[in-house]
């Protein structure tokens, strides 16, 4: 449907001239003398009280806590199932695992393939899914109240009979890994990786899943983890609809017939310690034109009668398109589309933060005015207006959030999980309405430490160090956190060094051949690729020709030396009908020249004339020389790349992370698994593990799109 | 020519067989037991001509308010297409007594966020969902625009570069949107219909040529409290809400009648076909469209149970046929009246997104050649079972929340005729037999009912 929203923008009422009053009526519905109309808008009337259903529980005979929330207003069911057993209990080195073991869960079991799982419950209109939060493993199974056994019924093979299906483990595995490097590849994402990881250390929060850690989980790990952890006793079953107690306790206990036992016990949470002074902490993303931002000080834990008191303090500084940092740096500086401020809900000790995502030339400015905004909560008293605003948002939008039986069923379970008072849904609004000013000010005092507060930037540290060091000491890092080597600001080059390094080329190894590909979009054939080798006395070239569909089409002409190094390349092409090109010369320890590309701002045209470090491949020819590198089981290359489409230096890190027999059009080949980072996308590419090395399959991360040889 | 409306029997009550009986009865009754419990409403008109429509329900402290105000694209006029819509932004922009910005302001800070509006062809709507305690905010601010709505010059200007704005990010640059935006109209023939014949979104040409004499003109003429329905649904007292009500809108003057569309449906124009030229059509997609009567015709539950069996989700019927077996579409989707409910002829969508290296006229051909088979024999019980279930799921689950019950409420009562044939519907799709599908698809579904449109990158392909 048409929707609209108005543009804000600050108001110049005009009056109009008043309507032509018709004959209309004045005769009143039957009631006392009616009131005129108002001319501001109405005040709040009180506050309705949240009446919770009847919450009926019983423990079952195998230790399950059960919380039977009966509502027969529609004939609904929804049973939430939830464990301690969240990502903080991922053991060192597996870090996913929880993750993992939970989307297994409804992946088949109890007889029935994933397939068939998903078939049953959309069969009849409903919903299941698992997952994991920072504390807890749930599993959701959502339907019609007539469906009650077959809800129960997947309930029960979920968690008491997975099959854990060695296929679905390699799926989930691959599906984990995909968007762990999509997520990899999204700055806001490693920002909160790396703080999290920065504020925590080695204490459970702190840790986060990376693609090695994903890989070495095997499924004896995920029967190991489920066998320790997804158990009866005290796991808490929540359900909410149409259903009785006892009709949910006879459902509960055949859907958990023989599944039994205690979980182990779970790691303890540990107090994250506050830093001593303010430390920047910038992780290095070469090339990137907006810094994302984040500060923040260790809070409370979820339980702490002080956590309603910040919650409202996070609105008045962050929570919305009137709270200070968006009014401020958006609406009055135009740093940024948008800056919002955040509490965490653990069981643990938590955190309050402020993110703002701000063009680099504003960076540092933005920084300072984070800080001092939050500074500004502990030693300034918030205006009436503020303070009544934020309490009436948090309270009015509170029921909002309750009202089906599903939503209730989730913070029930959320707030008994995170060893809240068992009144405390039910009380939450009154609680915050009786927040006071100086409730709000302490609470701030005890989390925001003036001079001690813990920052991340994610941007480009050869832009952004030595502005940023002017506001407090800086350690740059890579996005895996670890430190980085300084990068040196030069024209046209930047990125930071890896602990990889660059690879001899054996331009021997590159013979005369003809590549044919498909390019497969959601497994369907998309477009094609041929890519031709030919050599000669002085040099060696490379054809490339790229279809896909209507949309896109290219040739690349590379031209390379005898030993490998790349000498010129030509590209002219099309996108939706836009003509492209490339020309790049190299040269002397320089590149020259100039490119017309396509993107998501239209067509740009640029020329380039710079320096670039010995051994500096063009990003076009990096395929064409992989039959060249020394690939081994343990092969890691720092390849410096420079992107004439773009005018830019970068490096290109390609990792050998394995190695699968993989099966295209034109055969079934032994593969390295290579994974290339460091462009706009991660990519994968699986290249044969014997020689002659040629790439079989590439896949970037994310999209639905493969490169599939052929012959 | 005009199709005859079927009877469409509620309960079959045979006596021939007993296994008869026990089909019907295991077929009808499990799905009878599910009809969540009716709503009892309270409807009344006031002087003025609006009609409000309370639904009350104490079980979580919320409210939602829907005024649905009886004006679509429909009531446009040649030379003046997307007026409907052009309004719905004009609505935001401050009356007498709120400010401009300053009614998605006041709504936030109650607490509410999933406030909006939209239009369709047949009506406008603008709703807010509320903490209970909020309802005299809501029902304010809705009475303040419709009395006295703020239509100047500048504002005027700025939501037409707001409007074109709008068509260039959801028309102009998606793929394939332009034919469901805008071409597909065409399907209905204008010179019977022009009501339905053209988009909602309207022609640049024509509002670029509007005056603000022209908008302040429509809003006298159509936003006026007799073309209006408000719905209040949720935990409020009903003597408290209509006093509000009474206080808010009572004194708003009813305006003239507004005139009423006209338009005769006519099926089976025969064949038609065109080549759409799309940039955006990273793939070239066949859409078919067929032309289907209005939302309460006898056969309009079958018509959208069709379209649940044959397209909704991987394991369907043509993703099946095209996409896995045949691997000549990548994707099929099928909808019936893609922005909402109609009180005319709607179309019937097939959008089938070809696989790279199938030429789009062969995918035309094997999904033609689905359709004829579904006219042919019809769906089988289980497909019929599953969709059933898949609608009536959804049918209960829309009345968990106060706002999609007030929707829900509005649109029963401006397309059905009454609030009450919401809790009705339940046996209308309920009695849908296979043998009606087949009918329906036969029906409807035939080459002399429908417009081709081969969307393509490449338009002379």
């Amino acid at each position: 449907m048409i929707t609209a929203r108005s543009k804000l923008s600050s108001p110049t009422m005009i009056l109009r001239a008043p309507l032509v009053a018709l004959a209309a009526s004045v005769a009143l519905f039957a009631s006392p003398a009616q009131a005129q109309f108002p001319t501001t808008p109405p005040p709040p009337a009180p506050i309705r009280p949240t009446r919770l259903p009847p919450i009926r529980e019983a423990t079952l005979p195998n230790g399950v806590h059960l919380l039977v929330v009966e509502s027969h207003k529609l004939p609904v069911l929804s049973v939430n199932m939830a464990f301690r057993a969240g990502d903080f209990t991922n053991p060192a080195g597996k870090e996913g695992l929880a993750g993992m073991t939970a989307a297994l869960l409804t992946k088949g079991g109890g007889g029935r393939t994933a397939e068939q799982v998903s078939e049953a419950i959309e069969g009849v209109g409903g919903t299941i899914g698992a997952g994991t939060g920072p504390d807890v493993l749930s599993v959701n199974v959502n339907g019609l109240s007539s469906d009650k056994d077959l809800i129960f019924g997947l309930l029960g093979d979920a968690v008491a009979r997975p099959a854990f299906d060695q296929k679905e483990v390699d799926l989930a595995r691959t599906q984990l890994l995909s968007a762990l490097r999509l997520q990899n590849s999204n700055p806001s994402a490693i920002g909160a990786r790396i703080f999290n990881r920065a504020l925590y250390g080695s204490l459970p929060y702190g840790k986060s899943s990376t693609p090695a850690s994903v890989q070495a989980i095997t499924r004896d790990d995920i029967l190991g983890f489920y066998r320790d952890r997804v158990r009866p006793r005290g796991a808490l079953l929540v359900v909410a609809g149409d259903i009785d107690l006892a009709t949910a306790t006879r459902l509960a206990n055949a859907a958990f017939k023989g599944w039994t036992g205690a979980p182990v016990a779970p790691p303890a949470l540990g107090t994250p310690v506050a830093p001593a002074k303010t430390e920047i902490i910038l992780v290095d993303r070469p090339s990137s034109v907006q810094a994302n931002i984040l500060v923040g000080y260790p809070a409370f834990t979820a339980a702490d009668p002080r956590q309603y008191a910040l919650t409202v303090a996070d609105r008045v500084l962050g929570g919305g398109a009137h709270a200070r940092l968006f009014t401020i740096l958006r609406e009055q500086k135009s740093w940024t589309y948008g800056s919002y401020s955040s509490v965490s809900d653990v069981r643990g000790v938590g955190d309050f933060t402020a993110a703002v995502q701000a063009r680099n030339d504003v960076a540092d400015s933005a920084l300072v005015e984070l800080l001092a905004q939050m500074n500004r909560l502990r030693t300034e008293p918030i205006s009436a207006q503020e303070f009544a605003d934020a309490k009436n948002a948090i309270t009015g939008s509170y029921p909002l959030d309750l009202e089906t039986a599903r939503q209730l069923a989730a913070a029930i379970a959320n707030a008994r999980l995170n060893g809240l008072p068992a009144d405390y849904v039910t009380t939450y609004r009154n609680r915050i309405a009786a927040v006071t000013p100086a409730a709000v000010q302490s609470a701030v005092k005890a989390v925001v430490r003036p001079n001690a507060a813990l920052v991340v930037v994610v941007g480009d540290a050869s832009v952004l160090r030595d502005r940023l060091a002017k506001i407090a000491p800086v350690r740059v890092v890579t996005p895996d956190g670890t430190p980085a080597v300084a990068a040196t600001p030069a024209a046209g080059a930047t990125g930071a060094a890896s602990a990889a390094s660059p690879p001899q080329v054996d331009a021997s190894k590159l013979v005369a051949s003809t590549d044919s590909s498909t390019i497969l979009l959601q497994g369907n054939p998309f477009g094609s690729s041929v890519k031709q080798l030919q050599r000669s006395a002085d040099s060696i070239t490379v054809t490339e020709r790229v279809v896909l569909g209507p949309v896109m089409n290219q040739t690349t002409n590379i031209t390379f030396s005898p030993k490998g190094d790349v000498r010129t390349v030509t590209q002219r092409g099309s996108v939706q009908g836009t003509p492209t090109k490339i020309d790049a010369t190299y040269a002397n320890g320089r590149v020259k020249g100039s490119a017309t590309t396509v993107g998501q701002s239209g067509v740009r045209n640029i020329t380039f004339d710079t320096t670039v470090v010995a051994g500096t491949v063009d990003e076009n020819a990096v395929g064409s020389l992989v039959p060249a590198l020394p690939w081994s089981k343990t092969a890691s290359f720092s390849i410096p790349v420079f992107s004439p489409g773009e005018g830019v230096a970068r490096t290109f890190t390609m990792k050998v992370t394995g190695t699968q027999s993989v099966t295209v059009p034109a055969g079934t080949f032994d593969t390295y698994v290579v994974e290339m980072s460091g462009g706009q996308l991660p990519v994968m590419f699986y290249i044969t593990s014997a020689a002659p090395y040629r790439i079989v399959k590439t896949a970037p991360v994310g999209p639905p799109l493969e490169i599939v040889l052929v012959r | 020519m005009a199709i005859s409306p079927l009877a469409c029997s509620a309960f079959p009550v045979v006596r021939r067989s007993l296994a008869v009986i026990a089909v019907a009865a295991a077929l009808a009754a499990p799905l009878a037991a599910q009809k969540p419990a009716p709503i009892a409403f309270d409807s009344y008109t006031l002087p003025n001509g609006l009609k409000v429509i309370l639904a009350e329900d104490h079980t979580a402290p919320v409210v939602a308010i829907d005024v649905t105000y009886n004006v679509g694209s429909r009531n446009e006029q040649p030379g003046r297409t997307g007026f409907a819509h052009l309004f719905e932004h004009m609505m935001f922009e401050g009356s007498a007594h709120v400010k401009k910005g300053e009614h998605m302001g006041l709504l936030e800070t109650a607490g509410s966020s999933a406030f909006n509006g939209s239009t369709i062809e047949d009506r406008t709507n603008y709703y807010e969902p509320l903490p209970s305690n909020r309802l005299n905010l809501g029902l304010w601010l809705e009475a303040d625009r419709m009395r006295s709505l703020d239509i100047t010059d500048e504002k005027f200007h700025n939501q037409r570069e707001a409007v074109k704005e709008e068509r260039r990010l959801r028309v102009d640059n998606q793929p394939y949107t332009k034919v469901i935006f805008e071409e597909g109209y065409k399907a209905i023939d204008s010179a019977t219909c022009w009501p339905y014949s053209h988009s909602i979104i309207g022609s640049m040409a024509d509002l670029d040529a509007a005056k603000t004499s022209d908008v302040q003109q429509f809003f006298h003429t159509y936003y006026a409290p007799n073309n209006a329905t408000l719905v209040i649904t949720g935990d409020f007292q009903p003597a408290d809400a209509k006093k509000l009500v009474a206080q808010y809108f009572g004194d708003i003057p009813r305006a003239a009648p507004p005139p009423i569309p006209q338009c005769t449906p006519s099926f089976d124009a025969g064949a038609r076909r065109e080549r759409i030229a799309d940039a955006k059509a990273t793939l070239p997609a066949v859409m078919k469209y067929y032309t289907i009567p209005s939302y309460d015709s006898p056969d309009y539950p079958a018509l959208e149970l069709l379209a649940t069996i044959v397209g909704r989700g991987q394991s369907s019927r043509l993703n099946r046929a095209l996409a896995r077996e045949q691997k000549v579409a990548l994707q099929t989707q099928v909808f019936v009246d893609p922005f909402g409910p109609r009180r005319g002829p709607g179309p019937f969508v097939f959008l089938s997104v070809a696989n790279n290296g199938v030429s789009i006229d062969t995918l035309d051909a094997r999904l033609t050649d689905q359709i004829a088979q579904l006219a042919a024999n019809g769906v089988s019980d289980e497909e019929l079972t599953k969709a059933k279930n898949i609608w009536r799921a959804q049918a209960i689950n829309e009345r968990s929340r106060a706002m999609s019950l007030a929707q829900a409420i509005q649109r029963a009562n401006l397309f059905l005729g009454s609030p009450d044939r919401l809790d009705s519907d339940f046996d209308r799709y309920a009695a849908v037999s296979a043998a009606d599908i087949k009918r329906v698809a036969s029906t409807y579904l035939r080459p002399s009912n429908s417009y081709t449109f081969i969307d393509a990158a490449e338009a002379a392909k």
